[in-house]
């Protein structure tokens, strides 16, 4: 055993085959993953306490000089449907490997990482627009909170992006079961709580305005 | 217990012993560097500095809040003697004997305690926020017709107060120097003062210790309180000082309150209306060989403090202002009323001032944005 | 080191800088974080005397530019909250924690250390502040728009290392406050049940979550005031649509539930040694817990108590919400004192500590409650008052806590005792000291000293209460020194401790001193709050609750 170069990973050590402590709850890792969230949750929250603070202060929101630039499509609609889709994508994946489907795990992490990143390139792109149209960071307080919530929301989903590639590639090199998954599960709840929170951006943005 | 009781002395006693031995090195630390022990334990006792109470109050409002802080007093000094006592007493009284190594009674709690030292403390607070809440009302009311208005600029670093007609925007004066016996707020007591608070840079709190009251001013907003000095305060000035962190002049940040009787207040008021000048007023052109000054503004100082002008002769100043993002001005007065008084640049740029001829005499020019530090003087002859 | 089945070949335990450094051990954390935590307090102790320096006679003496003054008491300040306090409690937290509910480590020992190193990291960068033109000048509640980026305010580097390094030291803190809470949720050893978890870990519980659900608050402060002062963000620039108040709102919001973080722990250790010392349990457990809880949920709604003037709070909510939060803690108060009450009390080093702690919480709870009062405070807020009952509480109260906790588990942690009588020195030198700097404050602040001011009038009769806080400043210092020598010394030569050299009642003294690796060959039968008592005095008490469920036979043979 210690001749092994491969490192011991959780599925293929030695003691994975052995029963163990089996207390009821969640898993660490889960349990912990969900108290991340907890702060991120808090950390959105201040964002949105500025936001509608500033809103509430001022005569008329948005500016009128940025009202027209903020639009649904053709850009940010689309892409909230996909962020919606790969949190389904998302949950088949961590449904596949619950039940040993490690193919189908594979498969569906692997869209997920795609629809990720093009979530990305088309908020980028949406930037690119909103930049040319004048609403930059220092365009007011229109345009500071617009990218300060947008862009950190931007920057939990590529860390979304990096920890689901990160799973799929440990995915790839066999380290996953339907015994031991549980980065699955966390990277998982991540990716929702990602999605949960676009869809309160995208709402308050766009439709409450 | 690693401590063998049998052959210790007794801790307390050693604690005690301690405790005695530092409290006098530390007073005979303090009469060898020369402070006057004796005189401060007296002020301690006769409530100057030294006390547990606020200053008596100069304003109705003050004296709201002196009876509201006497029953606070109250209730904490009980409150303290009764709980610090019990800790004493209880660390006197239980001190375990040497030798005794029995357990004493293992007594894991009492309900009717608990209940008891919940629900007494949650009368209390309640009462003491019901008062405080009523105190609040009336300390905190505005009058529907305020009787007279003031509004206080803080900027950094000097109080300036502008005296409003009852429309409260119009200024029917400007008192620009914060401090001596020129400078400052003028009151008349017994009257009620609406007071508004504005800033144009960074948050400042205007504090009166004597009206045992501050309110902070927060640029983009104008907060407001009203006061009325006590009758029995004319003729008093009273301190007032910056009490939010507002930069390097912070502690510089100084300003007078005269109160006056009413009939003194109406005599000052009258005088220094009269004696102030409109700003510019200037010639329509200077004459070919007038007098021109240069003068520039930089770190919030003159570049000169002496300055000379030919009498009755108008004659010009060409300020520049090196500061960027801080205002200043060019102003000219004569024992502390404006005779001209320049418009202000905003940041970094240039004017030209004219004025009108000016008797001989020896001037103050200043800043009237940073009156204590931006001075000079002008001699005319 | 025992070799098993698994790892026939692992190496023995590293020794030496090299495992100090790369360790996921709590305890080598626990005991890093006390030795960082402590280098801090010290440092931030030394910018203190300079303010105390500066501030004992009128004129500017020490410090000719103000602008060096601001960035003493803004740099102390800032060390000593999120460098030295917070972090020192989370220190004991980690050493104590595992081996108080019978666990082998923490739930994420890699996470664990990386929450470690973030500290040093995070304390370079804010005093490099230092060498860059200027540390942070604006308090260490850093409101704008003193704290933006324009003429007279915060201009330079030294305000945006602040804001960094307090991001990397707040991630530090949360990560350690999910650490803690899985471990206590998840890994308690059988029998523990929550009811039976000693005190500390209950307010090391409550203060966790305080941390991950508050600090991050802080954080987008942070954020916001960094945008602002380097991409033109106009979160509080009042003259495009922002508003100074916002900050303030956002900062307390984290800033007072974090007060209760920065002496929950030490209330915890404070409940700990006092049933040793009285040798009786303590008094009201339940309530304690509950009385726990309630700080912890109410400090969620009293944060605008310290805006009552900016002219923009709802005065009459935050009062009330103030003045209840006095009743848990008077709870706590008379649970403590009842502790020991017909107890047989030992005064050793660690109950001193603790009566100085009850003693001076007791004013700073006391002075507090003047400010809950509306009015009253319009008289004393930002004045030498609110000095006076900040320090009250976090140095009375949380500082004598953890010197309590010092000499209590240095045992522990070392093998080794503290001496009583070095220790008792110290004591004295400190309450003395600490009451001399600190008394004389509420009466500056009644006069009508402000806070924050380099200088002062002569005319305005402080001088003889500066100069008293100025030598009571000293002796506190003064007093570093003997526990230094105290701690040199015995380190070196000490007593010997053995396990449970102060016949205690949790589990950390079920093991040898220091603990092995692992922490525990066996653990004892865990029926109560005090497992160890229970096995020591079998006869002298009945069993406090049935033990729990044997889990043992839940497991499938052959493990």
């Amino acid at each position: 055993m210690t001749t092994e170069t491969r490192s011991l990973t959780t599925e293929q050590s030695p003691v994975a085959g052995l029963a163990h402590d089996m207390r009821g709850g969640i898993s660490n890792p889960v349990l912990g993953m969900i108290l991340f969230i907890t702060s991120e949750v808090m950390f959105f929250a201040g964002l949105f306490a500025a936001y509608f603070s500033i809103r509430a202060a001022a005569d008329i929101w948005p500016p009128e000089e940025f009202g027209h630039a903020v639009q649904i499509f053709p850009l940010v609609g689309p892409a909230t449907v996909l962020l919606i889709v790969s949190s389904l994508t998302c949950q088949l994946g961590v449904w596949a490997i619950r039940r040993d489907d490690r193919t189908g795990f594979i498969r569906n992490i692997g869209v997920t990482v795609v629809l990720g990143v093009v979530f990305l390139v088309m908020q980028a792109a949406d930037y690119a627009i909103l930049y040319s149209e004048g609403l930059t960071l220092s365009a007011g307080t229109y345009g500071t909170t617009y990218y300060t919530l947008t862009g950190f929301h931007g920057a939990h989903v590529f860390a979304g992006v990096v920890m689901l590639a990160v799973v799929l590639y440990r995915g790839l090199a066999g380290q996953f079961s339907s015994r031991h998954h549980d980065a699955v599960e966390a990277t998982s709840l991540y990716w929702h709580f990602v999605d949960v929170v676009w869809i309160a951006l995208f709402a308050t943005l766009y439709i409450l305005r | 217990m690693s401590l063998s009781p049998r052959t210790r002395p007794a801790t307390g006693m050693i604690v005690a012993g301690l405790f005695v031995v530092v409290v006098l090195l530390a007073l005979a630390l303090a009469v060898a560097v020369g402070i006057d022990v004796a005189g401060a334990l007296r002020a301690f006792a006769s409530g100057s500095a030294a006390s547990f109470f606020p200053p008596d109050a100069a304003t109705s409002q003050g004296d709201e809040i002196r009876s509201l802080y006497d029953i606070v007093f109250i209730f904490a000094a009980v409150i303290f003697i009764a709980v610090e006592g019990l800790i004493i007493w209880t660390v006197v009284r239980y001190r375990r004997k040497p030798g005794d190594d029995d357990l004493p009674p293992q007594t894991h709690g009492n309900n009717l305690a608990e209940i008891l030292w919940t629900v007494i403390p949650t009368v209390i607070v309640a009462y003491l926020f019901f008062i405080s809440w009523q105190t609040l009302n009336s300390v905190d009311a505005v009058s529907e017709q305020p009787e007279m208005q003031v509004r206080a600029t803080a900027g950094q670093f000097q109080w300036t107060f502008d005296y409003l007609a009852d429309d409260g925007e119009t200024i029917e004066y400007t008192q620009f120097l914060p401090t001596g016996e020129n400078g400052g707020l003028f009151a008349p007591v017994g009257v009620p003062i609406l007071m508004m608070l504005e800033s144009p840079d960074v948050n400042h709190a205007f504090y009166v210790p004597r009206f045992l009251f501050k309110r902070d001013v927060i640029p983009g907003q104008t907060n407001q309180f009203e006061f009325t000095i006590n009758e029995s305060e004319a003729g008093q000035t009273m301190r007032g000082q910056c009490a939010e962190l507002c930069g390097i002049g912070h502690r510089a940040m100084i300003f007078d309150v005269h109160a006056l009787t009413q009939a003194d207040f109406a005599t000052w008021y009258d005088e220094v209306r009269a004696s102030a000048q409109p700003s510019g007023g200037p010639p329509a052109s200077l004459p070919p060989n007038a007098t021109i000054i240069d003068i520039a503004a930089q770190n919030i100082q003159f570049d000169q403090r002496e300055l000379e002008v030919p009498a009755s002769q108008a004659f010009g100043i060409n300020f520049v202002n090196q500061d960027n993002g801080i205002p200043h001005d060019v102003a000219i007065s004569q024992d502390g009323s404006l005779k001209f008084n320049g418009d202000d640049l905003p940041t970094v740029g240039e004017i030209s001032y004219q004025i009108g001829p000016l008797e001989p005499g020896t001037y103050d020019f200043l800043c009237t944005i940073h009156p204590t530090t931006m001075t000079g003087t002008l001699t005319v002859k | 080191m025992a070799t098993t089945a698994l790892h026939p070949a692992a190496t023995g335990y590293r020794s030496g800088l090299y495992e100090w450094v790369t360790t996921t051990d709590h305890k080598k954390i626990g005991i890093l974080y006390l030795l960082n935590s402590f280098f801090f307090f010290l440092l931030a102790g030394v910018l203190a005397l300079g303010v105390r320096a500066e501030l004992a006679i009128p004129g500017l003496q020490l410090v000719t530019d103000e602008n060096l003054y601001n960035q003493l008491f803004t740099m102390h300040g800032t060390a000593m909250v999120f460098l030295f306090i917070i972090p020192i409690l989370a220190g004991f937290g980690n050493y104590v924690v595992p081996l108080q509910i019978g666990a082998p480590d923490m739930a994420f020992p890699r996470i664990n250390a990386l929450s470690f190193w973030m500290l040093p990291l995070g304390g370079l960068l804010l005093f490099s502040g230092f060498l860059v033109g200027g540390a942070a000048t604006a308090g260490w509640t850093s409101y704008p728009p003193l704290s933006e980026d324009r003429p007279l305010a915060s201009t330079g580097p030294g305000q945006d290392l602040w804001i960094t390094a307090l991001i990397l030291i707040g991630t530090s803190s949360i990560l350690g406050g999910i650490n803690f809470l899985v471990t206590i949720f998840k890994m308690r050893a059988p029998g523990l049940t929550l009811f039976r978890m000693p005190i500390l870990v209950w307010t090391v519980l409550v203060t966790s979550v305080l941390v991950v659900m508050a600090t991050p608050v802080i954080t987008s402060a942070l954020i916001m005031l960094f945008i602002d002062r380097n991409y033109g963000g106009a979160f509080f620039d009042p003259s495009r649509g922002g508003d100074p108040v916002l900050y303030q709102n956002i900062f307390w919001f984290y800033s007072h539930p974090a007060v209760y973080v920065m002496v929950l722990p030490a209330m915890g250790m404070i409940s700990e040694i006092l049933p040793v010392f009285s040798r009786k349990p303590l008094f009201g457990y339940k309530a304690f817990v509950f009385a726990t809880a309630a700080i912890g949920a109410l400090g969620f709604s009293v944060w605008a108590h310290h805006m009552f003037t900016t002219g923009s709070v709802y005065l009459p909510f935050f009062s009330l919400m103030t003045f209840l939060i006095a009743v848990p803690t008077g709870v706590k108060m008379f649970n403590w004192i009842f502790t020991m009450w017909r107890g047989k009390l030992t005064l050793a080093t660690p109950l001193l500590f603790a009566l100085g702690f009850l003693s001076m919480f007791l004013i700073g709870g006391i002075n507090g409650a003047f400010s809950a009062s509306v009015p009253v405070d319009f008289a004393l807020h930002d004045t030498y008052w609110v000095v006076a009952h900040l320090h009250y509480v976090l140095f009375g109260g949380s500082v004598f806590g953890v010197f309590a906790g010092i000499y209590y588990w240095f045992p522990k942690m070392t093998g080794r005792m503290l001496g009583e009588g070095l220790g008792k020195f110290q004591f004295v030198l400190m309450f003395i000291g600490f009451n001399l700097t600190f008394f004389p404050m509420h009466m500056l602040g009644l006069s009508g000293m402000p806070r924050r001011i380099a200088d002062y009038d002569a005319a305005a009769g402080w001088t003889d209460l500066n100069v008293a806080a100025t030598i009571g400043g000293f002796l506190i210092a003064a007093s570093m020194i003997p526990f230094l020598w105290n701690v040199f010394v015995s380190l070196r030569g000490g007593k010997v401790a053995g396990d449970d050299p102060w016949e205690a009642n949790t589990l950390e003294w079920a093991t040898t001193s220091p603990p092995p690796p692992y922490n525990f060959d066996r653990l004892p039968e865990i029926r109560s709050e005090r497992p160890l008592f229970d096995l020591r005095h079998a006869k002298a008490t009945p069993a406090a609750t049935p033990p729990g469920p044997d889990r043992t036979q839940q497991l499938p043979p052959g493990h």
